[in-house]
């Protein structure tokens, strides 16, 4: 007995050493994501902050140039432009892409039996490559036999030039990231929906609460944690809108669509000034940094309720 | 959970009742509606792919074709070789799904029962990592993938190149890690006293319970990297190796825009096929 009780306290004593055993078959398994992690995301993003002080172009580190770069962001109107860009696509796209989903969430859980239809109807446009989708919006927008103008003119709407109007641009675009981004958001809020439990709508319909009511009182307050970090997540998303422009209009009429990812590609890749895409790279951090912190710490708070 | 059967917002008595009458009614007009709007850009390009080019520019409302010229589908599967599109986008997204599921299993195995010393800091630089946005490492990412480190070898126009970045999803691992501590100890415990190793542990044990979750994630994984642009734009320089979404855009240029929009239409195809078998398995399991 004495032995026995003596050899348990060795052995919680020696738990309380580091088991170099154990710790090597810990990091052997965190090998490969740590390899990985280092060489995809930590060493560029390192890379990205001193770079932002360097001169750098195809041939290589040229030299140290202090806060040049920044200098030169700074003092580029583009800068300014492609920010104010990014705002105004995160408002616009808060508008439509915050709303929409909601209310589809809500009616397709309503619908019963045709709700699993309408859900894979709704997603569909997230499955295909974001660019075959893209080519074919830009036929439907084309002013040469685009359908949309066609569609227009039945009511009476003159044809528009929607890509090659400075104000018509971004809604157009706008459009086009919501068609592409509402079934997926719409599918988390119903499994959000689905978690809800039925009892609380019970209660409320015994207490005489009108649908209305029941949706503003239980619905929205229950899937609020989900809204907070999709609103956060979409304006993360959307102020790093690149494909979109890229390939529909080029940042342009006039720059309208020129959002900061699109400077960066050209400035990285058309003119190979890689230490002035770092500074614009820097920008990005920076302004997407308050974000990208509300939605770490939401996102875990919501988790750690829930698992 | 509730399902479709017992209740939504409203009971199944209020369904049926003449306001629950008009309210489905009004719900049913406002989703077929948007299903058509989601639905347009697959059905225009089918039928614009079955016109002639002169009739694509044609103005006015004429959805379906004078027409039916089904050899411009066949035109565009032979001529833009779209049998190699789909395998280099399957290879591309496959050996990154792949990727992403062993380097995110192994660590979030390791992270959730293993104990490793800095478990917590490394969950710190996880979440850390998690909220850097894609576009601010492009820039670097592409100069390294150019010139790796230490060996000097350039991924440009190597699968490896995209498979790489791509097995890195801080998500993926947060998701697993929850998962795998939910996990009773009891199971792990038992395994533990019949002599049963970590590797063993983490095969018998940890995948297959989650292997639903697993599934879930490899999908969603799938679809975006499916549909992924910049990066196989910028590293897949040679057309034979370009995936769907690069090799379509740079065809634009060239072809005619009947067997474009035909092409399109193709590449349209397999995502929503996959979509409708796999429907029942994702619904539900869309969570942050």
């Amino acid at each position: 007995m004495t032995d026995n009780a003596g050899f348990n306290r060795i052995k919680i004593k020696s738990h309380r050493k580091i088991n170099w055993q154990q710790q090597g078959v810990a990091y052997l398994f965190l090998l490969p994501f740590l390899a990985i992690f280092t060489l995809v995301n930590w060493y560029p993003i390192l890379k990205t902050i001193l770079s932002s002080f360097q001169e750098v172009n195809l041939s290589g580190f040229k030299g140290w140039v202090g806060f040049f770069n920044y200098t030169r962001m700074f003092g580029n109107p583009i800068f300014y432009t492609a920010w104010k860009n990014a705002l105004i696509f995160v408002l616009l796209s808060l508008v439509m892409g915050t709303m929409v989903p909601i209310i589809l969430a809500i009616m397709i859980n309503e619908m019963r039996r045709l709700s699993s239809f309408f859900q894979t109807i709704v997603y569909l446009p997230a499955l295909i490559p974001v660019a075959v989708g893209l080519i074919v919006w830009r036929q439907i927008y084309s002013p040469e036999g685009g359908i949309l103008n066609s569609l227009l003119q039945l009511i009476g709407i003159p044809p528009q030039l929607w890509l090659q109007n400075p104000v018509l641009a971004k809604p157009a675009l706008i459009i086009i990231m919501t068609w592409i981004g509402a079934g997926g958001t719409t599918l988390i809020y119903l499994s959000g929906l689905r978690e809800i439990p039925l009892e609380l709508y019970e209660a409320a319909e015994l207490e005489g609460f009108s649908v209305f009511k029941r949706i503003l009182y239980i619905t929205l307050p229950s899937i609020s944690a989900r809204i907070k970090i999709l609103v956060v997540l979409q304006i993360i998303f959307v102020a790093q809108v690149f494909t979109e422009p890229f390939i529909l209009t080029g940042g342009g009429p006039a720059n309208s669509t020129r959002s900061p990812v699109l400077e960066i590609y050209d400035t990285a890749f058309n003119r190979w000034d890689f230490g002035l895409a770092s500074a614009w790279s820097v920008s990005i951090l920076v302004i997407l940094a308050t974000f990208s912190i509300l939605y770490v710490w939401w996102s875990q708070r919501k988790h750690a309720g829930e698992v | 959970m509730g399902t479709s059967g017992n209740r939504a917002i409203m009971s199944n008595t209020e369904w049926r009742s003449p306001v629950g009458r008009l309210i489905f009614l009004f719900y049913l007009f406002l989703l077929t509606l948007g299903s058509i709007l989601v639905l347009f850009p697959f059905i225009f390009s089918f039928t614009a792919g079955l016109k002639t080019s002169t009739e694509v520019f044609k103005s006015g409302i004429h959805l379906f074709p004078e027409e039916w010229n089904w050899g411009n589908y066949v035109e565009a599967w032979q001529r833009f070789k779209m049998i190699r599109m789909f395998s280099n986008s399957i290879i591309a997204a496959g050996g990154g799904v792949l990727g992403q599921i062993i380097v995110s299993t192994m660590a979030a195995y390791s992270l959730s029962r293993l104990k490793p010393i800095g478990k917590n800091i490394l969950m710190a630089i996880i979440l850390i990592t998690l909220g850097i946005p894609v576009m601010a490492v492009l820039v670097p990412r592409y100069v390294i993938m150019t010139d790796l480190p230490f060996i000097h070898i350039s991924l440009v126009n190597s699968f490896w190149g995209l498979w790489i970045p791509y097995a890195s999803s801080p998500f993926m691992i947060l998701i697993l890690t929850n998962s795998f501590n939910a996990i009773p100890r009891e199971i792990f415990e038992a395994a533990q006293l019949d002599g049963a190793s970590e590797v063993r542990m983490f095969f018998k044990i940890a995948i297959p319970l989650s292997k639903s979750i697993i599934f879930v994630l490899g999908f969603l994984a799938f679809i975006a990297l499916w549909g992924d642009f910049l990066w196989p734009y910028l590293i897949m320089r040679t057309p034979e190796l370009q995936p769907v979404s690069v090799r379509l855009y740079t065809l634009t240029r060239y072809a005619p825009i009947n067997i474009f929009l035909a092409g399109s239409f193709i590449a349209m195809l397999p995502p929503t096929i996959a979509a409708l078998f796999l429907a029942r398995r994702i619904r539900g399991g869309i969570t942050l």
